[in-house]
């Protein structure tokens, strides 16, 4: 609901009540005011007629045929204050209910108590409530119609700024390196909504670029002497050295490449993370795969794995081409090293869609979603670094595939939807527009 | 061959050069890009190995000086940024090629004289060892005269222990040789056993010599020096 309906509702809602109670208000005071008039008048024309009577004129001199009651009530009759009584009746030959209001007043004239009583016909009560309602419903109609009206323009006059900061923020990147730029606005809330946007943008914007040279930072400061340690041990190898030693310096040997390979490994994930590698055009990915399987076809050779290849030609996807043969060779080097040990087979599939390879191998003891997780492995001890799997997820997320993993039958399932979203995405992009349509602005 | 070492990491220089020096090369060493700028004025190099993170200015920028002095080396490019711009960038300004750090020396060297073979410096592409004739056109492989059937892979690892005589191959660097940097996978090592024996065996069988030692648990060694 935008933001000037509410308003438009919540002021409709308290001026409805307003007028409600200003309504009831207003109908007794008009009730109360027509009633005490009359009650005065009456009560007037009794003392005018006590009057006359007390100084031995006629009463109908005065009277010229209206209806008054005299009564003489004897010597002892108590003098009361005046009393007024109302009927309603409803009166046959007009059809209508009318109102009547009589008052009787008592005096003490030559020693003898009198009771004048005088009525009336007053305006019905029922007769202003209605005149009332009528002009409330006009004062309500025209003013929803004055709220809707100026809502609608003013609100654009004045949310006119806050229009402007969403866009701006909507089309803010965190990659691009740029500060947004807010305009001073003469409203209080949307200076500190700016003032806070501002902030915050600015802060994420530097800390990206921090994060940003930290990982490049990492790589290098972790290479160079990864670098040093490794070449010095290849120097050392050169020299005389006892087989004991040997075996020292392959161990070190080992953990170093470990190490190279997990800092190389980690920082790719975290340049991935930054979006570092924006795929810009589309790519052959049948000659991706047909180049990583010829690569790794003599290893499958020497491991005794039967391939079954089935590779579609003209498949293009957008994806960095780097990222092509890292997805790829990462998912043909786990499915070769996580083979049986004899007769393994491996299947690769790829069509205009998709990418599918399978590969015969032991049941996984963890659910096979977890393998994407970093350092999960099948087997915790095993020779890998267990990031391969990561690294493909992380590819996948970002050029937005999907990729399931599954283990059906003895055979471990990697499937990768190049096109999985280009219903869904469009969807979402609907499901923003309803979400803020006023962004359109 | 005249090597121009251009690193500011003196540890990894001294590496390099010790490396280079015992292979016969004459390598001197710039630990700045002023320091290879004047170098580079005074001598000919056949190669420039050339980091790209200096202390006094990106490296290439040095690639840019080279360029519009028309000096005709070869130029590797060794660098711990991994970053696909810099491989890019470096590639398209001139460089060879590009290798990161942590690199084999081995690995090194073999680009190196892959490097000096492209460029037609020693005028051939052939490369020899008693025996031995490798064609690194046509992948070509001859014992005695007799053309050896051996795969691609098996063809690179002749090549990469010729062109690394009797220095000790680590498996670690046989592995990152043939199969590249970036699978999650230390199994290979598997691999290059069978590999290795393959070729062992396909050389024997051509009446070569066998000159391929193992190296207690570290990993292989061409021996020159057997009969």
């Amino acid at each position: 609901m935008k933001i000037v309906s509410k308003f438009t509702m919540w002021y409709l809602c308290i001026s409805l009540i307003a007028m409600l109670i200003g309504g009831v208000f207003a109908y007794y005071q008009v009730r109360n005011g027509i009633n005490n008039a009359e009650t005065e008048r009456l009560k007037n024309y009794n003392d005018i007629i006590a009057e006359q009577i007390r100084t031995g004129n006629a009463p109908d001199k005065y009277m010229r045929g209206r209806p008054v009651e005299i009564k003489i009530l004897g010597k002892d009759a108590p003098i009361t204050t005046a009393e007024v009584h109302q009927y309603t009746y409803y009166n046959p030959d007009i059809k209508h209910r009318e109102c009547w209001l009589s008052v009787k007043s008592f005096y003490k004239i030559n020693d003898e108590t009198y009771s004048i009583s005088s009525y009336n016909y007053v305006t019905k009560a029922n007769e202003i409530l209605m005149g009332l309602l009528s002009s409330f419903i006009c004062i309500v109609a025209l003013s929803l119609l004055f709220v809707i009206i100026s809502g609608s323009v003013i609100s654009k006059l004045i949310l006119a700024p806050f229009y402007h900061t969403v866009k701006t923020i909507q089309t803010f990147s965190i990659k691009s390196k740029q500060k947004i730029q807010l305009p001073k606005t003469g409203t209080k809330e949307l200076n500190e909504l700016n003032v806070f946007l501002k902030k915050m943008t600015d802060k994420a914007v530097d800390e990206y670029a921090a994060l940003k040279e930290f990982s490049e930072n990492a790589s290098h400061e972790l290479q160079t002497p990864l670098a040093i340690i490794r070449s010095k041990m290849e120097l050392l190898v050169e020299s005389d050295i006892t087989e004991e030693q040997a075996a020292l310096i392959a161990d070190m040997q080992n953990a170093i490449e470990k190490l190279s390979k997990i800092n190389r490994s980690l920082t790719l994930l975290t340049k991935l993370e930054n979006e570092e590698y924006d795929a810009t055009k589309d790519i052959k990915f049948c000659r991706s795969a047909k180049d990583s399987l010829s690569a790794f076809s003599d290893l499958m050779e020497v491991k005794g794995i039967c391939l079954h290849r089935q590779i579609d030609s003209n498949v293009t996807v957008m994806l960095n081409p780097a990222l092509a043969d890292i997805l790829l060779n990462n998912l043909l080097s786990n499915a070769i090293r996580h083979n049986l040990p004899e007769n393994g087979q491996i299947d690769v599939l790829l069509t205009k869609d998709k990418f599918c390879i399978k590969n015969t191998g032991n049941p996984p003891n963890i659910p096979t979603e977890d393998l994407f997780r970093r350092f999960k492995k099948v087997n915790q001890s095993g020779e890998s670094i267990g990031i391969g799997l990561a690294i493909v997820k992380q590819i996948c997320d970002l050029n937005k595939f999907k990729i399931r993993y599954t283990f059906e039958e003895g055979w471990h399932i990697i499937e990768i939807n190049f096109r999985p979203i280009s219903s869904s995405s469009k969807l979402l992009q609907n499901d923003e527009r309803t979400l803020h349509p006023e962004i359109q602005l | 061959m005249k090597v121009l070492l251009i690193e500011d990491n003196k540890e990894l220089a001294a590496s390099v050069h010790d490396y280079l020096a015992r292979e016969g090369y004459i390598c001197e060493v710039s630990y700045t890009v002023n320091d290879a700028q004047e170098k580079l004025h005074l001598f000919q190099y056949d190669c420039i190995l050339l980091d790209i993170m200096l202390p006094d200015g990106n490296g290439l920028a040095l690639l840019e000086f080279v360029r519009s002095e028309n000096i005709q080396s070869g130029i590797l490019i060794i660098s711990a940024k991994n970053a696909l711009d810099d491989r890019i960038n470096g590639l398209e300004s001139g460089a060879d090629d590009y290798l990161t750090k942590p690199f084999h020396l081995s690995e090194l060297h073999a680009r190196l004289r892959a490097i000096f073979r492209r460029k037609k410096l020693d005028g051939t592409n052939i490369v020899t060892f008693n025996e031995f004739i490798l064609n690194t056109d046509t992948l070509e492989a001859s014992v005695n005269g007799t053309v050896l059937d051996i795969t691609r892979k098996e063809f690179d690892l002749l090549l990469y222990f010729l062109v690394n005589k009797n220095r000790v191959l680590s498996r670690q660097s046989i592995a990152a040789h043939l199969w590249g940097d970036y699978t999650d996978d230390l199994s290979n090592f598997d691999f290059v056993y069978q590999h290795v024996k393959n070729l062992r065996k396909k050389i024997s069988a051509a009446e070569g010599t066998d000159y391929i030692d193992t190296v207690y648990g570290l990993g292989y060694k061409f021996n020159s020096a057997k009969e």
